[in-house]
């Protein structure tokens, strides 16, 4: 059993560099949760901070029932693979997962047990007697996750494991770690900075921003909820598009175009004091159709003048311009627009979002 | 002068090697000739080890005893002058890479251990304390080297220890060894005081080594002339730092920051205008980069 409690933890660098605060997070036992952000919005410090390798500035960390703030890391229960793992280069691979272990003075039997145990989960019965130089790039990565199997640990802490390898390897990879966790139901806290890792592989996600959490969620709940401007952008590929606009009577208005909200968000929107005010409206690349309407609604229509486009199979990624803002469509790959061009986008509408200007939080419309 | 000891202190031993621990009940001390004695705590008051301590090095029991190549090196970095009769043979081109982890966290047993393992031959580590000291590597024809990065995260997931690693330049003779060792440690000092990297080299160091001999006037005036209205703006300092990190390739930074790369272009013009200095140029990003590190 190994649930984690973080209550409003903070750390201050010295010179006074704030790099995490007002941290509150449950991380619940056999989750695997995701810590998501740009670079520098404070994953790693807050993962070294669980790990005990970052003195942790104020606040409380619980692992079980149990304050953990000044138990030193080795003595905290829990495993790391970080960015830049690599393999005892002289060693074969049984003793790199027995190395570890060996140092902490375990009996040998006990070393064998945990070491085969390893071995089998991951399938290097093979590899044994290999030394790091005969292995492939996943090979050597499954072996640095057994480094940290054999630990038998409460809680797998990774910090961008992924992250230096190539793209197609680093698929595979998510998938592999993915059924370890199935199989071994160990609390684990993944760290990366790419979304979209983060959004399959999590059971619950927490986005990151300058050392704030934005929101804690599933994926799918945050992708379709985002709290505020920042994750709608930052969750999702293409990104979220934003457009400033009014809302007068029923319709978004920007310049010269409009499109009409749907009855209900409109009678939301107006119900929280939006009416006449600028606004910002967030559409996904994927709610916007070629093609003057959707649903049968109307006035669905806004023009968008074509400046590339990027055939990505059964998918055309359109970047264009509206309204002089930057706009992006994914549509079927069956319509057939090159840049230069300026075509009519039908908006979901329905699936739109709108945020407030000001605090560039969601507005809840449905 | 070992007889002579005992007399005074008739528990005297001399470590022999290959022993693994020294016995803590014994205060350990390193002869000039790099012999390692022990006396019996209850025999000394606090004036004898003050007075044993004049001409013998203290000896932590925690150290791992050093080896002969370690001794070699540490008389040879001792000596102020290279004397033509050293004995000492260079094999291959070296480097001093200093390092240090947080204090009572593992034992250097432990970390020696460890770091022998990712080194095709032994290295010779020459303790500062507990928690410092300086690797010597040995460069090797044809092996399989894994980078400091990489050694940090090993022995952070095996030894749950955070380590900083300031690496020096290889050098292929021994001539100034000495004052070499010297300015290397006192530079990783210097280094980390600014620096939250983990892993520096010299070459990484050198502009902040430089900023570091200016008087804090010097430094103040330097920032203040050339950040200007900035100097309190943090958002675009580190915007602009980010951006000489990333070889004034907007494209880069602007992934980096997840920002998009109009607004960091519109940024960099703001930055233009006001302070007359344009950052996408070498030599005014090189102006700035100095001054955002007078102003650490
Ligand atoms: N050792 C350190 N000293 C001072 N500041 C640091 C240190 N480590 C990280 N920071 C700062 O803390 C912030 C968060 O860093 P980090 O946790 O590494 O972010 P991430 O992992 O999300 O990229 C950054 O602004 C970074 O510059
Ligand atoms: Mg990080």
């Amino acid at each position: 059993m190994a649930d984690l409690k973080l209550v409003n933890i903070k750390k201050i660098y010295d010179k006074n560099v704030v790099s995490v605060q007002d941290f509150n997070l449950e991380i619940r036992d056999k989750e695997f949760l995701v810590l998501v952000g740009p670079s520098g919005c404070g994953k790693t410090t807050t993962l070294r901070m669980i790990a005990g390798l970052e003195e942790i500035t104020e606040g409380d960390l619980f692992i079980g029932d149990k304050r953990v703030n000044d138990v030193p890391p080795k003595d905290r229960d829990i495993a790391m693979v970080f960015q830049n793992y690599a393999l005892y280069p002289h060693m074969n691979v049984y003793n790199n997962m027995a190395f570890g272990l060996k140092l902490r003075k375990f009996k040998k039997d006990e070393i064998k047990k945990r070491v085969d145990n390893a071995t089998k989960i991951l399938g290097l019965e093979d590899l044994l007697s290999r030394k790091p130089k005969a292995l492939s790039g996943g090979q050597r990565q499954r072996v640095a996750l057994g480094r940290a199997i054999v630990r038998d640990a409460e809680v797998f802490l990774m910090d961008e494991p992924l992250s230096n390898l190539d793209a197609k390897l680093r698929v595979q990879m998510r998938a592999e770690i993915q059924k370890l966790h199935s199989r071994l139901q160990t609390t684990t806290i993944y760290v990366t900075h790419d979304q979209t890792e983060a959004m399959t592989m999590a059971t619950r996600l927490v986005v990151m921003k300058d050392g704030l959490i934005q929101q804690v969620g599933a994926p799918k709940e945050v992708y379709d909820k985002p709290n505020n401007i920042f994750v709608g952008g930052f969750i999702g590929s293409p990104a979220m598009n934003f457009l400033n606009g009014k809302l007068e009577e029923d319709y978004f208005v920007m310049e010269a175009t409009r499109v009409r909200v749907p009855e209900g968000k409109m009678k939301s929107l107006r119900e929280q004091g939006y009416a006449g005010k600028t606004i910002v409206l967030g559409i996904r690349p994927e709610d916007v159709l070629e093609g003057p309407v959707v649903n049968d609604s109307p006035d669905t229509k806004i023009r968008a003048s074509i400046e590339v486009s990027e055939l990505m199979g059964a998918e055309i990624v359109l970047y264009s311009k509206v309204n002089n803002q930057d706009f992006v469509a994914r549509v079927d790959s069956s319509c057939n627009v090159v840049a230069g061009e300026t075509i009519d986008f039908a908006f979901n509408l329905e699936k739109a979002h709108f945020f407030d200007e000001e605090s560039e939080l969601r507005i809840n419309t449905n | 002068m070992i007889n002579q000891l005992r007399k005074i202190y008739p528990s005297l031993l001399v470590y022999k090697e290959g022993c693994d621990h020294l016995d803590r009940a014994y205060k350990w001390f390193v002869t000039d000739d790099n012999k390692i004695i022990g006396i019996r705590e209850e025999e000394l008051t606090c004036k004898d080890v003050a007075l044993l301590v004049t001409f013998l090095n203290p000896y932590t029991t925690d150290l791992p005893v050093l080896t002969v190549e370690e001794q070699k090196w540490r008389k040879v970095i001792q000596m102020a002058e290279l004397s033509p009769t050293s004995e000492f043979k260079l094999e291959n081109p070296y480097r001093l890479i200093y390092f240090s982890f947080k204090e009572n966290q593992i034992s250097p047993i432990l970390f020696k251990d460890a770091i022998n393992e990712l080194f095709a031959k032994q290295v010779s580590i020459l303790w500062e304390n507990g928690h410092e000291g300086i690797i010597i590597e040995e460069q090797m024809m044809y092996e399989e080297c894994i980078s400091y990065e990489q050694i940090i995260d090993v022995l952070m997931s095996d030894l749950y220890v955070k380590i900083k690693f300031f690496v020096g330049s290889f050098k292929e003779e021994l001539k100034d060894i000495n004052q070499h060792y010297q300015s290397l440690t006192k530079a990783a000092k210097t280094i980390f005081s600014y620096s939250n990297k983990t892993v520096v080299t010299y070459i990484d160091a050198v502009p902040y080594l430089l900023i570091d001999q200016t008087e804090l006037e010097a430094r103040l005036d330097i920032s203040k002339t050339v950040l200007q209205d900035y100097i309190n703006d943090e958002e675009t300092l580190k915007m602009i730092e980010a951006f000489v990190q990333c070889n004034l390739n907007i494209s880069e930074t602007s992934k980096v920051l997840y920002m998009h790369r109009n607004s960091l272009q519109y940024r960099l013009d703001r930055f233009l205008e006001k302070t007359g200095i344009d950052v996408r140029q070498f030599h005014h990003a090189m102006a700035v980069y100095l001054a955002l590190i007078a102003r650490k």
